[in-house]
């Protein structure tokens, strides 16, 4: 039966057509997924029928025989409040802070007509998994981890038992292990429910075996659509193509890498310990006796859930964050911490960050940006010399003349990161520590930019260190892989066998999961 | 910085044609401020070359007037520069070095904030005498507090950036990357504060001069205008009204562009 049917529907916002001619249908007890990079119209999709943003929605919404596009108020808040159940991206901004946890389910149960009593709550936050549910009722929503919190947030979007449950990247916001559970979660509710479901997403590869349905989506129209499995395995249009491509799975054949030198890095015993926060006495471990070797143009990736503690190992290696312990050695020569690194031990090992936009300054010029490492490491290259080397490696990084004197605000998250991976190689360093450098680009632009690093890394001859939670992605790249947890390093080895062969139960948990 | 040029930012072009006014005037004016014209003691507006009249003692209002704009917005930039130039050293400092640095500096802030301002004021005023030096040091040393916390708000996070991680990582020096990276980017922020400090010195300096503990006669202020038009409201309600009027019409109107600089940056 079908539950939800748009036909060819427009969305317009202030006079600009951003999404045209979109056609879907969720059956009950199924789930429709929508796919595309950001900006394609997938949100505006899904909420502007609703009459959720500020959109005007042109076409013919069907909701279990409710007409929504011309529906008094009093159906669409009903079709809203009693119909349709709503989970959003950021946990944390869709709960309502001063509320607790049971004044919100409180509320959900009130739009669809019920009087929970305390039992039903705990019943309901039992359902969707929350541990110690009687605590949590009475708890605010900051008192609560990310997952949980989005836990809480679907007990609450089902608790008037809707017909269809909207989520809109209901994973994004959360790390790889957390996102595979909330998925099955969803995949739960819906067969117990017969809930139909419409998915949001960017990443095929969260979508995959979830949903049954899947519309790709690119600059406001549909480019493809159809059974999941079909469209996977059969794509016909180019851009569906590229997407599955650009989507790194552990199940495509394993990459041919470049060859790998001598030991350049090699760290013993690194620890890593803060203060813990606020007035509290005591440290916290964020890294205990790491011990790795990175050889010349090899890439090793270092894998871990959030908390981890990878980001803090790279920063220790890359000299930006403190080291408790523990000696980092460069060719058998010792790297001292932090502020005691001398000029030409900086050029060594230069870092690249998650947020591309976030780390470049907003008030320089690209050019700028990029000469800055020049200036400082390379004081002996002149002025003419170090423009024409500037210019050269943003050619290399496949940024023309004309990016030379944008500003990093006017970028997009791609060509923003191939700024910051050109500042972090124009000093001739030998090493790059990057930091989750794909996660926050769409997956078309990730793979881009994964590309690139692959080619610079045999053109150089450079050494990766690539941090990530997502070993699809790394297997793309790197010779070997250490996985972390909670700051220990729990498996380590040649990239294959460890995929093959996994030892240990995070390595597993993490497998199982990308 | 073109920006400013837009229409939208009306209320900083209506203080600066007020001050242009200000400054033009005594160029203008056959009448000085202090100057006593004993043929026409309280004329009213338009008598002879009395604009707006006289005072009780037959000086000219309008030069009185544009005198007294100048020195209250004359103490007003200079206590801003000062809050300026402190709150942002102090500020930066703190919330750059970071931990116990950063605890000290800021606790000796909220110090300050607990002190009795006006008493302080009054305290310096008797020690060393009335001068306007003293108004500018007083009013400067107590409003750069603010700004102080503001930039040490925006400098720690600011400092958490990876731009700035990567700066380091680039080898720039400390000092630079707070130059070159972290100013520039609480420039907006700062700036925004600055407009929303300048009307509250404008209080203070006509508070001050209001209870007799600012600028020294002849040379007057909007204060002192207010107040000798307060004594003879029932007889000459112009006194009262155009001092006031100006004040008022500076205070609004830098705390509608200061609001909005505020809301664009932060």
């Amino acid at each position: 039966m079908t539950l939800y049917a748009l036909q060819n529907l427009t969305v317009e916002i202030a006079g600009n057509q951003l999404v045209q001619d979109v056609s879907l249908e969720v059956e009950a007890g199924q789930c429709t997924a929508i796919i595309g990079a950001s900006g394609s119209g997938k949100s505006l999709t899904c909420l502007t029928p609703f009459g959720l943003n500020s959109g005007s929605a042109i076409g013919s919404m069907m909701l279990d025989g409710i007409d929504l596009s011309n529906a008094t108020a009093a159906e669409m808040r009903s079709a809203r409040s009693q119909l349709t159940g709503f989970v959003f991206q950021q946990p944390m901004t869709a709960l309502t802070p001063h509320l607790t946890v049971g004044a919100q389910l409180r509320e959900a149960g009130a739009q669809g007509g019920f009087a929970f009593t305390r039992s039903d709550m705990i019943q309901k936050l039992e359902r969707v998994g929350l541990s110690r549910a009687d605590e949590k009722l009475d708890q605010f929503p900051h008192r609560l981890s990310g997952g949980e919190r989005q836990r809480v947030l679907i007990a609450a979007a089902i608790a008037h038992n809707p017909k269809l449950l909207i989520a809109d990247e209901p994973t994004s916001a959360l790390d790889a292990a957390l996102r595979s559970e909330i998925m099955h979660l969803l995949d739960e509710l819906r067969a117990e429910h017969g809930l139909g479901m419409l998915l949001v997403s960017h990443d095929l590869a969260s979508v995959e075996g979830h949903a049954d349905q899947l519309i790709v989506m690119d600059q406001g129209s549909v480019v493809e659509s159809g059974p999941v499995a079909e469209v996977i395995a059969n794509p016909k249009q180019d851009y569906t193509k590229r997407l599955i491509a650009a989507t790194p799975r552990l199940e495509e054949p394993p990459p041919v890498l470049s060859d790998t030198g001598e030991i350049v890095l090699e760290t013993s015993d690194i620890c890593v310990e803060f203060p813990k926060p606020g007035w509290r006495r005591g440290k916290v471990r964020a890294i205990e006796d790491a011990n790795i070797t990175v050889r010349q143009g090899e890439a090793l990736a270092i894998v871990g859930g959030s908390g981890s503690g990878k980001s803090t190992l790279g920063r220790a290696i890359a000299g930006i964050g403190p080291v408790t312990s523990g000696s980092i050695f460069w060719e058998n020569e010792l790297l001292p911490e932090r502020r005691n690194r001398s000029l030409s031990m900086r050029a060594l090992i230069q870092p690249v960050f998650q947020d591309p936009v976030a780390s470049l300054d907003p008030q320089w010029k690209v050019s700028d940006i990029v000469a800055e490492p020049l200036i400082n490491l390379r004081s002996e290259i002149l002025k003419p010399d170090r423009i024409i080397k500037v210019q050269q490696v943003l050619n290399e990084v496949g940024l023309g003349d004309e990016y030379h004197d944008r500003s990093p605000t006017s970028l997009s998250g791609g060509q923003a990161q191939r700024v910051a991976i050109a500042r972090a190689i124009v000093a001739d360093s030998h090493m790059l520590v990057l930091d989750e450098a794909t996660s926050a680009l769409d997956p078309l632009v990730g793979a881009e930019i994964l590309k690139l690093l692959a080619q610079l890394q045999r053109e150089k001859d450079l050494s990766i260190i690539f941090i990530t939670h997502d070993i699809a992605a790394a297997r793309r790249l790197c010779h070997r892989i250490v996985v972390l947890d909670e700051g220990h390093i729990v498996e380590a080895g040649n990239m294959g066998d460890v995929l093959q062969n996994p030892q240990n139960e995070t390595t597993k948990k993490l497998l199982a999961v990308s | 910085m073109k920006s400013l040029l837009h229409p939208s930012h009306w209320p900083l072009w209506v203080v600066i044609a007020l001050i242009a006014a200000a400054l033009l005037l005594p160029f203008i004016l056959p009448w000085t401020y202090d100057q006593i014209d004993w043929d026409a003691v309280r004329a009213p507006a338009f008598t002879g070359s009395h604009l707006l009249g006289t005072d009780e003692i037959g000086r000219d209002r309008l030069a009185r007037l544009a005198a007294g704009t100048r020195v209250t917005i004359m103490v007003a930039i200079a206590a801003a520069l000062v809050s300026l130039i402190v709150g942002i050293t102090w500020g930066a400092t703190a919330g750059w070095v970071g931990g116990k640095v950063d605890e000290a500096m800021m606790r000796f802030v909220d110090a300050l904030y607990a002190l009795p301002f006006m008493f302080i004021v009054i305290l310096l005023m008797v020690i060393f005498g009335r001068s306007i030096l003293l108004v500018f040091v007083g009013i400067g040393l107590v409003e750069w507090l603010t700004m102080a916390r503001v930039v040490r708000g925006q400098v720690m996070a600011l400092k958490q950036r990876p731009f700035i991680l990567a700066a380091e990582a680039a080898g720039t020096k400390p000092l630079t990357i707070v130059i070159k990276h972290i100013l520039p980017n609480i420039a907006g922020v700062a700036l925004a504060y600055l407009m929303l400090t300048v009307p509250q010195v404008v209080m203070v300096e006509s508070f001050l001069s209001f209870l007799g503990l600012g600028v020294q006669e002849p040379l007057t202020s909007l204060g002192i205008l207010v107040k000798e038009g307060a004594d003879d409201m029932d007889v000459a309600p112009l006194g009262l009204l155009l001092p006031g009027g100006v004040l008022v019409l500076i205070l609004v109107c830098l705390t509608v562009e200061g609001e909005r600089l505020r809301d664009t940056y932060s």
